[in-house]
């Protein structure tokens, strides 16, 4: 990290200078360039959200204008809502004696991988194949390309395993060379949109949970 | 006040105190308005009286006992009725209606917190005059009393400066903050800092930190003649009320025994909560390892025994085998076999061992003469901001977190990584042949590097389970993830804490892990359970560290509060509590031999603990920057330091704990003197070109790896 570099006073806006003599105030002195100007930002978000918020109360309130106790209900509902600290210590403890009293699992001998149950994890394929009710009987020659369709679940999905399809459903790389008219059949893949178990790890996804 | 009456209220119910509830209820309801702004104050319980409070008749009247810290009042307008919450030795008795015994509370949550309200001490504007008297009489005192009645002043400073904000007098409490912040000693300037901002009740409420230190303890070592030329000075009329003050906030530990030097104090103080009182630190403590499986290894002798065979506290021999001193006697500092539950050993980890022992035959002695070589693992590059590092065991992997959320792994030997074939393809094999290890590998994915992504925050720990099969994270998130190493997948995801988690590590046994966090727990895990199966709880800032005990009983976690806790992890009791850095600890190291512990911090000192007795038994100065790596080598000679300021610097641990002489123990003063030795124990300071090191690793064979990110400045 460099250190700060002062903006000269001629080319600084005022309130950048106000920022920078705060960060030094706070006994900061290293910090990047840009952290100025994101502060001041943040600055700028947060005062006009409190300020809106407190013109909303002030209107509710039928008053004529805005005053202080209307920020100051303003700034309490925003501190609950974005600023939320870790639970205090009192609190902490009774967890943490109500947690401690259980004596620690016996651990199960050869039991393979140790992981949670399945819903837990993270290890369940994120997509479903479904297949749409085939033709009830065929003869044994005759392969039934199932036909596979996007859109709402309407059947229950089976508990999912580590990746290994269901014995009616079948991807359709597997399939394509089978013996069996494909006109007027309709293959779509289905992407259900609830997950059954967790998210698997793309990137991007949120990670903490609440 | 509405929510002190709400409290009390509850609080009644609770002890099933009805009748007094009703009562209470009843009058408060006549009071009405009256409660609202206005809070009489009354004084709390002068020392040795019990306070006797104008009461009401048939009001429920709660008295605390005074020891020398009864605990914090808080007041109801106009009824001027007193109710306490009350340390374990403290009793509830009722006028009229006599409940049977002592009522022993706890931690009642909720009142405590809205009842542990400063109380007005007197008039606000003297507070000044009662600081400023107590400093002259402090200033005037003998020499050897001074040093230890100095330590009231930050203490008291504080208190009174948040009791001036809690009660609203912003006028008054700026101007005491000037008058006196530049009286403290300089490593307290960082939490001043933070206290020159607080300036309004409002700005209290969110900083955690600052509610705990209110409501807790702040605890003073002093020897008994300068506590007793103390509170005779006191408790002298027009000192009263700097009396109440103390009693109210600080605890004072007395020893008998000389009273301590300047230089003896600073090396122990500096922790948000003062020092730890003597009896936080008796617990016993089953530091020995435990001992290691009987098998059959081909070529060696058999298993290493832990190292105490005889209970005392010996002196550390400095070349003591470990491969063939079979001691059939329990040792008996260390814990039980079966204290807590461990997996089993598999054939892989049988395998391992014997790898194990075999490389440790060809291990180099380390030892003043023998230093180590040490090779370091520098990143180039790394615009992605390396943040954490960890090796494995055997140093054929290197894992590094990045704070754009990715985890790499890289292999550090010729063997590159591979990940196991698809369930299609492991049908396919055969699973009979002696190689099905090689078989199930999947040569299409071999590469140097594995990226795994999964979280959405800088990563900020890293660790390898011991059979190298898991590798745990935990990010900004707020989770701890598992990652397989056989598929490079990510496994399960660990929620607990809400808030960012600052470290994580593997038992050295597997299955369990310990993290830390910003929500001031450390949390015990085991892999199988989505939920933790211990909450460390009683720092009173971050947890920035945590590291297992060799025999994984124990969990050291080292916080931004300035203090190290053991924590036992059967029952999450904490049986340590060690202060004396001043500023947050970033590393923590156990010996090999499970009977001492160095901590290092961003004050650049190295402190060495003995963890049976207690006691800090080394300070090794040197470093000038944060102190983020440390490390023992395999038999404990050497200890490896690794810092901010660019260097790696190498002492002589064998020394550091060998003159350590049993008298100073047993006089249970609680600190013994430290040798200023730092310069005779330093082996070597090496340099690195611009690169922080983040981690240190001695291989099995007494090699030194260390890693870092180069930076260009």
């Amino acid at each position: 990290m460099e250190a700060a570099k002062m903006a000269s006073p001629k080319s600084a806006p005022k309130d950048a200078q106000v920022m920078a003599q705060i960060l030094k105030d706070m006994g900061i002195t290293e910090y990047e360039p840009r952290v100025i100007n994101q502060m001041l930002e943040f600055a700028y978000r947060y005062v006009t959200t409190i300020l809106e918020d407190a013109k909303i109360y002030s209107s509710h309130a039928k008053k004529s204008s805005v005053d202080a106790d209307d920020v100051r209900l303003a700034i309490q509902c925003r501190t609950d809502q974005s600023f939320t600290s870790p639970p205090p210590r009192d609190f902490l403890l009774d967890i943490a004696r109500q947690k401690n009293q259980t004596p620690l699992p016996l651990i199960k001998p050869y039991s393979g991988p140790r992981l949670p149950p399945d819903r837990y994890c993270l290890t369940a394929p994120n997509y479903r194949l479904k297949s749409l009710q085939k033709k009830v009987s065929s003869t044994a020659g005759r392969i039934t390309v199932p036909r596979l369709s996007v859109g709402a679940v309407s059947s229950r999905p089976s508990t999912p395993t580590l990746g290994t399809p269901s014995a009616q459903t079948v991807s359709v790389s597997a399939k394509v060379g089978a013996p069996v008219s494909l006109a007027g059949q309709r293959f779509t893949v289905q992407i259900p949109s609830s997950q059954p178990a967790g998210k698997s790890g793309t990137p991007g996804l949120p990670g903490a949970g609440n | 006040d509405r929510q002190t009456l709400v409290a009390v209220l509850q609080f009644l119910r609770r002890s099933n105190l009805r009748e007094s509830e009703e009562i209470l209820r009843r009058e408060a309801r006549l009071l009405g308005d009256d409660l609202g702004g206005n809070v009489a104050t009354v004084a709390t319980s002068s020392p040795g009286v019990a306070a006797v409070a104008a009461v009401p008749p048939g009001k429920g009247e709660v008295r605390g006992d005074c020891g020398v810290g009864p605990c914090s009042a808080g007041t109801l307008g106009g009824t001027a009725s007193v109710s306490s919450i009350s340390s374990p030795s403290s009793k509830i008795t009722h006028s009229g209606d006599v409940i049977g015994g002592a009522v022993v509370v706890e931690d009642q949550p909720d009142v405590s917190a809205v009842l542990s309200a400063y109380n007005q001490q007197g008039d606000p504007t003297l507070y000044e005059e009662y600081y400023s008297g107590l400093k002259h009489f402090i200033e005037c005192s003998l020499d050897c009393h001074r040093a230890e009645l100095s330590q009231l002043f930050y203490p008291l400073f504080v208190h009174m400066y948040l009791e001036l904000v809690y009660n609203q007098h912003e006028s008054e409490a700026k101007s005491f903050f000037e008058r006196f912040h530049g009286d403290q000693e300089c490593y307290y300037q960082d939490d001043l800092r933070v206290l020159s901002s607080l300036t309004k009740k409002e700005h209290m409420k969110g900083n955690e930190t600052m509610l705990d230190f209110r409501t807790s303890k702040f605890v003073l070592r002093i020897s008994r003649d300068s506590y007793q030329l103390l509170k005779r000075h006191l408790q002298e009329k027009q000192n009263n009320q700097i009396w109440n003050i103390v009693q109210e906030h600080l605890y004072i530990d007395i020893f008998d025994g000389m009273p301590r030097s300047k230089q003896q104090i600073d090396a122990m103080v500096g922790s948000l909560a003062g020092e730890a009182k003597r009896e936080a630190n008796k617990a016993k403590v089953f530091f020995g390892l435990l001992k290691e499986p009987e098998f059959d290894v081909p070529l060696d002798d058999e298993d290493e025994e832990g190292e105490n065979e005889e209970g005392k506290p010996k002196k550390k021999k400095p070349k003591k085998d470990n491969v063939g001193s079979k001691s059939k006697k329990q040792d008996p500092n260390a814990p039980p076999q079966n204290r807590i539950p461990l997996p089993e050993l598999k054939d892989s980890d049988k395998l391992d061992k014997v790898m194990n022992m075999k490389e440790a035959a060809r291990r180099v002695r380390l030892g003043p003469e023998c230093l180590p070589s040490i090779c370091f693992y520098t990143f180039l590059n790394a615009y992605q901001g390396l943040t954490a590092v960890d090796i494995t065991d055997d140093s054929s992997m290197i894992v590094g977190g990045f704070a754009d959320s990715t985890v790499r792994v890289w292999s550090v030997t010729p063997k590159k990584l591979r990940s196991v074939k698809t369930a299609a393809d492991l049908s396919l094999i055969d699973k009979e042949s002696d190689d099905v290890l090689e078989r199930i590998m999947d040569e299409k994915t071999a590469s140097e590097l594995k990226i795994l992504y999964g979280h959405s925050g800088p990563v900020y720990g890293t660790s390898f389970s011991p059979d190298r099969n898991y590798l745990l994270s935990c990010s900004e998130d707020g989770t701890v993830r598992l990652w397989s190493l056989q598929t490079f997948t990510c496994l399960v995801g660990y929620k607990g804490h809400n808030y960012p988690v600052w470290d994580t590590q593997f038992s050295p046994y597997g299955y369990y892990f310990v993290s830390g966090g910003h929500d001031r727990v450390a949390r015990l895990w085991a892999t199988d359970h989505y939920q933790p199966l211990r909450i460390f709880a009683g720092h009173l800032a971050d947890v920035t560290c945590t590291r297992f005990h060799p025999n994984s009983n124990y969990i050291a976690t080292g916080s931004a509060d300035r203090t190290i806790r053991l924590w036992d992890v059967l029952n999450g009791n904490c049986v340590r509590i060690f202060t004396g850095h001043k500023g947050p600890i970033h590393s923590l190291a156990f010996s090999p031999n499970g009977r001492f512990l160095a901590t290092g911090a961003t004050d650049g000192r190295v402190l060495l603990w003995d963890i049976g007795h207690g006691l800090m038994v080394g300070e090794l100065k040197g470093h000038t920057d944060t102190i983020y790596a440390l490390r023992f080598s395999r038999d404990g000679e050497i200890l490896a330091s690794g810092s901010m300021d660019n260097t790696v610097r190498l002492w002589d641990a064998v020394k550091a704990f060998e003159d350590l002489e049993t008298d100073d123990f047993t006089t249970a003063t609680g600190h013994i003197n430290l040798p200023e030795n730092s310069q005779d124990l330093l082996l070597g300071t090496y340099m690195t070109k611009s690169t922080p090191v983040v981690h240190l690793h001695f291989t099995r064979r007494n090699l030194l790896l260390a890693a870092g990110a180069y930076s260009s400045q």
